[in-house]
């Protein structure tokens, strides 16, 4: 019997920092596939457009056992109480209760940028000013992703026309179901060192499954309770406890050092 | 030249000397004119506000604007609704005031959007979980309701009451007017919160967020409380200043004094209550989230001496001195009083907002500083120039403090003293003379 | 916003507030076209200056508004709240049952002006003498000629117009300012006064019993005029002008042609009664 039921999916990657080299591949990939416009000369890191933006991250110890680590960090599809949707007051941000995916309207956005001012992960981005490709680059756009216009917040969502796509191909074979191998985000697919991993976390034989619930994986300030379902992965210990502040420094220490 | 527009018997500056008196103003309005061009016309890059700090002085300042505004809300209420009839002396100016702060907010919030052409879409498709929506909704029919309440003022100017049709609209409009302050009081309310809403309910910043009563984060009746506190300190500061600009005296005594009163008594209340919040938030809202509070002020610029200012310095003292009616009848402490007291708003909203957004979440961030760009501070002058000229306009030409002309033109006897009670002979302690306040207040 | 239109949700929260919305939002416009309403409503002109006379009067200061029993010593204190209109008062009707009315006095002088004990007296600064066909012939009283200066023009009501009570009577262009002189009486304009006639106008008035129940009689008039003085004499202390007139004194006959500085227009104004 034919069902109407669609199946729940709840996609999420985890990002491996012991992988990841900050080539920053993954960024220009998403700009690529996601047609952000490239920046102006007097763009800074503060109001550029990088939907996913690698940060250098030290651990702070004297030379010889001072590590760094690098940290992808895009919109981190928070599942519980996701900050910046309660906060939009024209429901431009959406999220899909197929896919779990948080999603931007940007046709609808005001340009508030309260979102903003509500997103922990500052993985929101903000037009500042009108898009501007030089000529022989507007021929490569993405043909199945609208660019944004001035005054209004983007950010990841997941690569919504690769989802859209392999619903299509999907529906052109007569299944309901996508074919994990179909969807595939832009950063996913360019990382050299396979860091990241993606999928549906409702799964629980899927790598991403797997991954997320391995003991060295964790999530960015967890207390907050926001349940994001982008997880990262390190066996480094410093890297973990940094991430889920959980181990605060003192009073002494914030005040001297 | 323009005499016969002024009111009968008030004294007001040549034609010359008043175009030379806005002149300035008009060139600062220019200014702001071009910055907001600049933005609306190019794109808000003019500004320095960034990705990361997505707000910068202008919703710092809408906020404290529109607390300082509140004055036109708690006046009408204790006017109308409450029968405070010596009121009526400052209810035009009040009304002005709030309108300026008002309109000057939205005005500033349409060039701070980046697609202000869509603000109807919170109209048509609305969040109604978001705090935003709240404001805007009560903010837009609280302009209407300002924008019904500022014109009775406007048409009892001396000419254009003698068109038959506008002398009886103003007419029956005051009798209506009761109306329109208990509407204006139940939007405000909402409105006021919603704005202190807006940052107590951001989860994701720790700083802001704060425990929820009801439905509301109790930043919601903070702000509705230190906005009804500021409103009447605002008042009486615009209209001592308007006194010394105009050389002249427009109000009675014991409306200063009954309006410091006011602002004394809900700004103690006040002070109580976020030293509450302050401690809860402390000692468990904040570190529950894994930030322990300590680490928000160990940027030395932002130090806990934000926190002593904001609370004892320009909540607690001036709080005292406004409630005291031997300090708070000199004249130095009780301007001093009021003045701290909007001091003391104006750095609540500048911590709300500016470092909320200035103190980093993720563990690898570090503190951000922002500097407004001269197109954001323009941008504002503009709305203060258009505030100073609506009101020089309207003072002139029509009457917005109705004591004026028995002041200047008779000299009126002080009004009596009302007196002693019984209660107050007693020379209670302190809980005592704050019973007899509220008694004395309805 | 609207039910059926995309993102309306059937929340209970959803549609409060929105219902809460639209009900604040109904109730403004409801009351702004009450207003219109009645506005539109009230278009005859006894209407009009009845409005125009309670504006005025709710913008007097309190010590202007004393009630005649106060001037004439039956209350200690009391502001009218009827517009001084004692036609529909019952704390007027009461006094005057309580109390005996003085018999009048004879011809007399106050601070210098003649007033008579056969004219009744309006807070305006008119008078109003009934003749013996029954109509009453209205003027304006020596203080308020005495304070207008010289008179350049006065523009009287046609013949056959209605006056009303408080209403605008006359408008008195003197050297100084353009006054609006209120009516002291209800009634039809009869005639105009010539140039040997010491009135202005004379008025049929409608109703005979209680047509100067709210005007001011004989044993009013001293502290009534006092008050005026007192008034008067403050206007100038505050305009600029100093101390003019000393306690007891007079006004000198044309003491308008010392203070050509004072605000004429804001003085009448206001001891004629309007804004």
């Amino acid at each position: 019997m034919e069902t109407n039921e669609r199946k729940q999916y709840r996609f999420g990657m985890v990002i491996d920092l012991d992988k990841c080299s900050g080539c920053g591949a993954c960024t220009v990939a998403c700009a690529v596939e996601n047609n952000v416009a490239p920046a102006v000369p007097s763009t800074t890191t503060r109001n550029g457009l990088t939907w996913m933006n690698v940060t250098a991250v030290h651990s702070g110890a004297a030379y010889p056992d001072c590590e760094t680590v690098f940290v992808p960090m895009s919109c981190q599809q928070c599942e519980n109480e996701t900050p910046c949707l309660t906060v939009c007051p024209q429901n431009a941000v959406d999220i899909d209760p197929v896919t779990g995916i948080v999603g931007q309207v940007p046709q609808r956005c005001l340009g508030c940028r309260y979102c903003m001012t509500a997103c922990p992960y500052h993985a929101r981005y903000f037009n500042w000013r009108d898009p501007e490709w030089t000529d022989g680059m507007t021929q490569q756009l993405n043909p199945d992703v609208a660019p944004r216009m001035r005054g209004v917040v983007e950010k990841c969502n997941f690569c919504h026309a690769r989802l859209h796509a392999a619903r299509q191909k999907a529906a052109a074979n007569g299944s309901r179901e996508i074919d994990p191998a179909d969807y595939v985000p832009a950063c996913v697919e360019s990382c050299p060192a396979s860091a990241i991993t993606f999928g549906d976390l409702n799964n629980p034989s899927s790598p991403v499954a797997i991954l997320a619930a391995d003991k060295n994986s964790f999530r960015f300030l967890a207390r907050l309770g926001t349940e994001p379902k982008v997880h990262y992965h390190s066996s480094k210990q410093w890297v973990r406890e940094m991430a889920e502040r959980s181990k605060t420094r003192t009073q002494q220490e914030a005040f001297h050092g | 030249m323009d005499n016969l527009l002024i009111p009968r018997g008030v004294r007001r500056t040549s034609f010359g000397s008043f175009l030379l008196w806005l002149l300035p103003w008009f060139a600062m309005l220019s200014v702001g004119l071009y910055a907001i061009y600049l933005c609306l016309a190019e794109g808000l890059f003019h500004t320095n506000m960034d990705n990361r700090f997505a707000f910068g002085i202008w919703i710092f300042l809408d906020l404290t604007v529109i607390a300082l505004g509140a004055g036109a809300f708690f006046t009408g209420f204790l006017l109308y609704i409450v029968r405070r009839k010596e009121l009526a002396a400052v209810i035009n100016s009040a009304v002005i005031i709030g309108l300026i702060c008002y309109s000057g907010a939205v005005l500033v919030l349409m060039v701070d959007v980046g697609q202000p052409l869509r603000a109807w879409f919170t109209f048509w498709h609305p969040n109604t979980h978001s705090m935003l929506t709240e404001v805007t909704f009560c903010l837009t029919c609280y302009l209407v309701v300002l924008l019904i309440e500022y014109l009775p003022i406007v048409i009892k100017n001396r000419q254009l009451r003698q068109i038959p049709k506008f002398l009886v609209f103003e007419f029956e409009l005051h009798k209506l007017m009761p109306v329109f302050a208990g509407i204006g009081t139940f939007l405000s309310f909402f409105h006021q919160g919603s704005l202190g809403g807006l940052f107590g309910v951001l989860r994701g910043r720790p700083f802001a967020f704060r425990e929820e009563l009801g439905i509301w984060p109790s930043t919601f009746f903070l702000f509705v409380i230190s906005a009804a506190a500021a409103g009447p300190s605002f008042i009486m500061l615009t209209t001592r200043l308007v006194e010394k600009i105009t050389r002249k005296r427009l109000v009675r005594e014991n409306v200063y004094q009954l309006l410091g009163k006011v602002s004394g008594l809900m700004l103690v209340a006040y002070v109580l209550l976020k030293s509450i919040d302050t401690l809860i938030w402390i000692n468990s809202t904040s570190p529950g989230t894994g930030f322990p509070a300590f680490e928000y002020y160990a940027t030395q610029s932002f130090g806990t001496w934000i926190l002593f200012t904001e609370i004892v310095l320009f909540g607690l003292l001036p709080a005292l001195v406004l409630l005291s009616s031997r300090l708070r009848s000199d004249r130095r402490l009780l301007f001093g009083a009021a003045f701290m007291v909007c001091c003391g708003i104006m750095l609540n909203r500048f911590v709300m907002t500016i470092q909320t957004l200035a103190l980093p979440t993720l563990p690898f961030d570090a503190f951000l500083t922002y500097l407004p760009s001269w197109q954001e501070v323009a941008a504002f002058a503009f709305v203060i120039a258009y505030g100073v000229i609506l009101y020089s306009v309207t003072y002139r030409y029509a009457v917005v403090f109705p004591q004026e002309r028995e002041l200047n033109l008779a000299a009126g006897p002080e009004s009596v003293p009302a007196k002693q009670s019984l209660l107050s002979r007693l020379r209670p302690r302190f809980a005592v003379q704050l019973i007899q306040k509220f008694v004395s207040l309805f | 916003m609207l039910p059926f239109v995309y993102e309306f949700h059937w929340t209970p929260f959803h549609v409060t507030f929105l219902l809460v919305f639209f009900t604040l939002f109904s109730m403004v416009a409801a009351t702004l076209v009450l207003a219109l309403r009645r506005t539109a409503a009230k278009d005859t002109p006894e209407q009009i200056e009845h409005v125009r006379w309670h504006t005025d009067f709710e913008d007097l200061p309190a010590a202007l508004k004393a009630c005649r029993h106060e001037l004439r010593g039956d209350v200690k204190h009391r502001t009218c709240p009827n517009g001084f209109d004692c036609r529909t008062c019952t704390v007027h009707a009461q006094i005057n049952a309580r109390v005996r009315h003085r018999p009048g006095m004879q011809g007399f002088q106050v601070y210098g002006f003649s007033m008579s004990p056969y004219r009744l007296y309006h807070r305006g600064h008119t008078w109003v003498q009934q003749e013996k066909d029954g109509t009453y012939t209205v003027g304006i009283d020596d203080f308020g000629k005495r304070i207008l200066g010289t008179v350049r023009s006065v523009e009287l009501p046609p013949v056959g117009s209605r006056l009303y009570v408080n209403g605008s009577g006359m408008l008195v262009r003197s050297d100084d300012a353009a006054v609006r002189v209120l009516s002291p009486l209800d009634g039809e304009v009869v005639a105009h006064g010539t140039e040997e006639d010491d009135w202005l106008l004379k008025v049929r008035a409608e109703q005979d019993e209680t047509a100067t129940t709210h005007l001011l009689t004989a044993d009013e008039v001293p502290n009534w005029i006092l008050r005026e003085m007192e008034r008067l004499q403050a206007s100038f202390a505050t305009a600029g002008v100093g101390v003019t007139l000393a306690d007891g004194g007079e006004l000198a006959p044309n003491f308008h042609r010392h203070f050509p500085k004072a605000d004429w227009d804001g003085v009448l104004g206001q001891m004629f009664l309007q804004a």
